[in-house]
């Protein structure tokens, strides 16, 4: 379950912003930010498919680094609210 | 009137000393610190490239390295080049190349590093690898990593001599290097400092890059006036900025049209105590009266300056003082100190209220493009700065921007030129004819939009291109959206019409 959720989280990644299907170009712990991936403008889309295609509502307070710099802490982020839930 | 603002910043540090100049994450340098680190970085420099006006690029984010390298360069006798941090390691080496640049030093954790440092190397390049270290070791951590002896040096820059070069978005084949000489900076960062009242008692907030001209004169001018300058340098996490901006007490915070629509957008100021926010400068590009409206509401205690400006000026041309934005909602304001403006057609100035092309001249206009003498000719004429920008004066000499007279895109704080995207993406297999456009955009003000038409028969897609450039071209130079026509629309004697494909 958790592998299908990063599986997903990284091809939204990688079919939006470096438009392969090559999963090797992407690590599950890279730093979008720190690796040029995502700019601000960039974490916006990201928030917009954790919250349309995820199903998850992301707080503006929530909107830090250690929840959405990686593929790794997107999941891990969306997961825990779904528990919470 | 300082020569240089290595002088000015000399004068700042020595009553400065003890108090913060630089806070990055983890790390505060005092004046002393910073100090401590340009000298080490000038004598690094210098006994690497003894020569005068050598030119030394700089590769790093937003740093407080980055502005040791840069005041070092600038103290060593040598030219400051600041790379753009965002570009690709291909668009930096022609760069490099063609400042012919001595040194190029920059930090080892950015992806192009390993890339630009071998290319520099093989091309004749002294390489000085910095780690960027962000914790209590950093400054002694920086001062090993350039490696200078402490030589002692007597020459102090003199206002006429070139200090920095600045490449704006030229195409592939035709990087423009802005020239600033230290007189120029020193020129227009004190007018900025009158304007804004910049004391020691401010805290400037910064996300803006510092290699760009914008962000360039905010560092100079917070560090100039013996301020404090945290840093940042990028606007990912809008709620953690805003955050900081009351963690850290901010007395002022620049940024571009994109960036107040992103915090506007994402974060309620009022859950926030921003009292100690005493000026907001706005440049980059107009922001829509709306925006700057909705500014006003949020923060009605706060002074937002509107500004205009370009790299080819030093940054800054002109600025609306905060208390006349109600009255001239719209200008850009009157020209700061040591610069004229006027608006001409067929060089000669027009009558208040008529359209025309926004000139200047003064103590902060470029002393040229580097290595572009026709291109600086197409610019500087008869004593006056061409903008490119057509705007018009009020009765009252205020100034208003009414367009561009060129094609460049503007997608949010970045100027991005068409025939660069174009020259990218029509070596794509398959594509016969391109044209890069602007977009409107809500978020950015445009984005950039590629027409194409395809070979006949050929297999190319929207994601191919987009893939082809982002491999090619800096995130933002990315097309938003390609679109496919079987032909482009012309002029009667062939030229494609850009403006039909927006």
């Amino acid at each position: 379950m958790a592998d299908a959720l990063n599986d997903q989280i990284r091809n939204f990644i990688l079919e939006n912003y470096l438009f392969t299907n090559d999963t090797k170009a992407l690590g599950l712990d890279d730093s979008l930010l720190g690796r040029g991936i995502v700019d601000s403008t960039g974490m916006l889309e990201i928030i917009f498919f954790i919250e349309e295609q995820l199903g998850v509502k992301v707080k503006d307070e929530e909107m830090i680094p250690d929840n959405l710099d990686s593929v790794n802490k997107i999941a891990a982020f969306v997961s825990s609210k779904r528990r919470a839930a | 009137m300082h020569p240089s603002i290595v002088q000015h910043f000399e004068e700042t540090a020595a009553r400065s000393g003890a108090a913060v100049a630089l806070h990055w994450r983890g790390t505060r340098w005092t004046y002393d610190d910073l100090s401590r680190a340009i000298a080490a970085a000038a004598s690094g420099f210098r006994e690497r490239a003894p020569e005068r006006g050598g030119r030394v690029a700089l590769l790093l984010r937003n740093s407080p390295q980055y502005v040791a390298l840069y005041y070092g360069a600038l103290t060593a006798g040598l030219v400051a080049v600041p790379l753009n941090a965002q570009e690709r390691a291909s668009v930096l080496i022609r760069q490099i190349e063609h400042c012919e640049a001595r040194i190029l030093a920059g930090s080892t954790d950015h992806p192009e590093w390993p890339a630009l440092s071998q290319a520099a190397a093989s091309a004749g390049c002294t390489v000085i690898a910095i780690a960027p270290r962000d914790d209590d070791s950093s400054l002694d951590q920086f001062v090993r990593d350039v490696g200078g002896q402490g030589t002692p040096f007597a020459d102090r820059p003199k206002s006429d001599e070139l200090a920095s070069i600045i490449y704006t978005s030229g195409t592939t084949g035709r990087p423009k290097g802005v020239m600033l000489s230290h007189g120029n900076l020193a020129a227009n960062s004190a007018a900025i400092i009158k304007y804004l009242a910049l004391t020691p008692a401010d805290r400037g907030l910064c996300v803006l890059p510092f290699h760009f001209s914008y962000g360039n004169s905010v560092l100079h001018t917070h560090l100039l006036a013996g301020a404090e300058l945290v840093i940042e340098d990028n606007l990912a996490f809008p709620h953690l900025t805003v955050q900081r901006m009351q963690a850290e007490a901010i007395t002022g915070f620049a940024g571009v049209p994109s960036t107040f629509a992103l915090l506007l957008g994402r974060v309620n100021f009022k859950e926030h105590d921003l009292s100690k926010l005493r000026y907001l400068t706005q440049a980059g590009g107009g922001m829509a009266k709306p925006l700057i409206e909705r500014l006003r509401a949020e923060l009605p205690h706060v002074a937002l300056f509107i500004m205009y400006g370009q790299t080819e000026a030093t940054a800054r041309l002109s600025y609306l003082p905060a208390e006349d934005l109600a009255e001239k909602l719209g200008s850009v304001g009157l020209p700061v100190d040591g610069i004229e403006i006027q608006v001409q057609l067929d060089g000669r100035p027009v009558k208040s209220g008529e359209i025309g092309e926004i000139c200047a001249r003064g103590a902060s206009i470029m002393q040229g493009y580097w290595k572009d003498p026709a291109a600086t000719r197409e610019v500087l004429r008869d004593g006056w700065l061409r903008t490119g920008d057509l705007g018009h004066l009020d009765e009252d000499g205020y100034l208003f921007i009414d367009g561009r007279t060129v094609d460049m895109i503007k997608v949010g704080a970045f100027r991005v030129s068409p025939q660069e995207v174009e020259e990218v993406i029509a070596a794509v297999p398959g594509v016969e004819e391109v044209c890069a456009a602007a977009m409107p955009d809500e978020l950015l003000g445009q984005a950039v939009k590629a027409v194409i038409v395809k070979r006949a028969g050929a297999d190319v897609d929207e994601r191919a291109v987009k893939a082809y450039c982002r491999q090619n071209l800096a995130a933002y130079k990315v097309p938003k959206l390609v679109e496919f026509v079987s032909v482009m629309p012309r002029t009667a004697s062939g030229k494609i019409q850009r403006f039909k494909l927006a």
